[in-house]
């Protein structure tokens, strides 16, 4: 059975996707024409890269970070990977082994911190030691292991695979909330600061099913199970709802977020805490903080002192809540 | 399911988004137009992912 008709735009060859947004079909070449486009525009509008770089890619063995890496380096860029064990049992163990399997593939540069061997803590843990939701003491950890590798490291850069569904859902919830500060720094490119190594994330321009399809059509084999503590987050929520806004009214979601980068972004410019100067450095680690101590630094205390707590019961706290 | 139908007519029967998913036929990334058969081998992949940020 063939298709009924659809034909790339560009060749008029067999199509494999629509793109409701660009009102168009594409062939799997042209779809990666337009996605390597559009990491090149994005790369080019903000000034993210230069070829001179040593660029690290934080790699968690999913899609969008393992098509990043793929793009970078198929450009000419000089990129390692950077993988950070999660201590989230089977699941861990499973996106650590496609990264390793990418990387080796390819001949590339991969670099492993591991939470417990390294910081004497995992996810489970910090998540009921420091009774954060399991994604807010996942998020707080990687950011803190990856800024502090990439400058370990020397890096000049550190590349993060975030999408443009990821980065439209995070300016929902922020919205939402009227939070400025967090909207005042929801930018593509953070500067290299003091203690921070400058962060980008090139693919912003492109949506998720854009990039599952950039990995499928390139062989790239990622891990399509989601994180089993994630399930139900206000993240997959606010994605999910707008993806039913972008289902009525396809390119939605993109005119929210892109437009948000066009117009609202230059008039919250200086409004958020680090601009203001209502950071300090963190008397444990220097890192820069609204308080004394930083909270990666109480994350650390919290849970290297807390007993190891097992994915299930995280898993099991979540679920009672769900069905409640 | 049974019977011929399009990749976007099973998503919708599923009463799934098409935001948020593809459709693999015989190992091959399908559009939503294209045909599916009794015969054929068909993924349907969701897309969505993300936990911390």
């Amino acid at each position: 059975m063939t298709a009924v008709g659809s034909k790339c735009k560009v060749c008029k060859g067999p199509a494999v996707i629509g793109l409701r947004r660009h009102h168009a079909h594409f062939c799997a070449e042209h779809l990666q024409q337009l996605c390597r486009r559009q990491v090149a525009k994005a790369i080019e509008d903000f000034d993210m890269l230069s070829f001179d770089d040593r660029i690290l890619v934080a790699v968690s063995g999913g899609k969008d970070s393992l098509a990043v890496w793929d793009m970078l380096i198929e450009a000419g860029y000089q990129a390692d990977g950077l993988y950070v064990g999660l201590g989230i049992g089977e699941y861990s163990d499973s996106s650590g082994g496609y990264v390793r399997r990418f990387a080796d593939e390819r001949g590339l540069n991969l670099q492993t911190v591991d939470l417990r061997d390294d910081y004497g803590f995992d996810i489970p843990t910090a998540s009921k030691a420091t009774k954060r939701v399991p994604c807010s003491a996942c998020g707080l950890s990687k950011r803190r292991v990856f800024d502090k590798a990439a400058l370990d490291g020397g890096y000049d850069v550190l590349v993060t695979g975030h999408n443009l569904d990821d980065e439209a859902a995070v300016l929902y919830g922020n919205t939402l909330r009227w939070d400025i500060d967090y909207l005042a720094r929801q930018l593509p490119v953070l500067p290299a600061t003091n203690g921070f190594p400058k962060k980008v994330k090139p693919l912003v321009r492109l949506t998720e099913r854009e990039m599952a399809a950039w990995c499928l059509v390139r062989g790239i084999d990622y891990i399509v199970e989601e994180c089993p503590i994630a399930a139900g987050n206000k993240h997959l929520v606010y994605k999910h709802s707008l993806n039913v806004i972008d289902e009525s009214s396809p390119g939605a979601k993109a005119a929210f977020y892109l437009g948000f980068l066009d117009r609202m972004a230059p008039i919250l410019e200086g409004r958020s805490a680090a601009a203001i100067g209502q950071l300090q450095d963190c008397e444990r680690c220097g890192s820069p903080t609204t308080s004394t101590v930083c909270a990666f630094c109480m994350l650390i205390e919290r849970s290297s002192e807390h007993d190891p707590v097992p994915v299930d019961m995280v898993l099991s706290k979540r679920a009672r809540k769900e069905f409640s | 399911m049974q019977g011929t139908r399009s990749v976007n007519r099973l998503l919708d029967d599923l009463d799934l988004n098409r935001e948020s998913h593809l459709v693999i036929r015989n190992g091959t990334l399908v559009p939503g137009d294209a045909l599916l058969a009794d015969a054929d081998e068909i993924e349907v992949r969701p897309v969505i992912s993300g936990g911390s940020h």
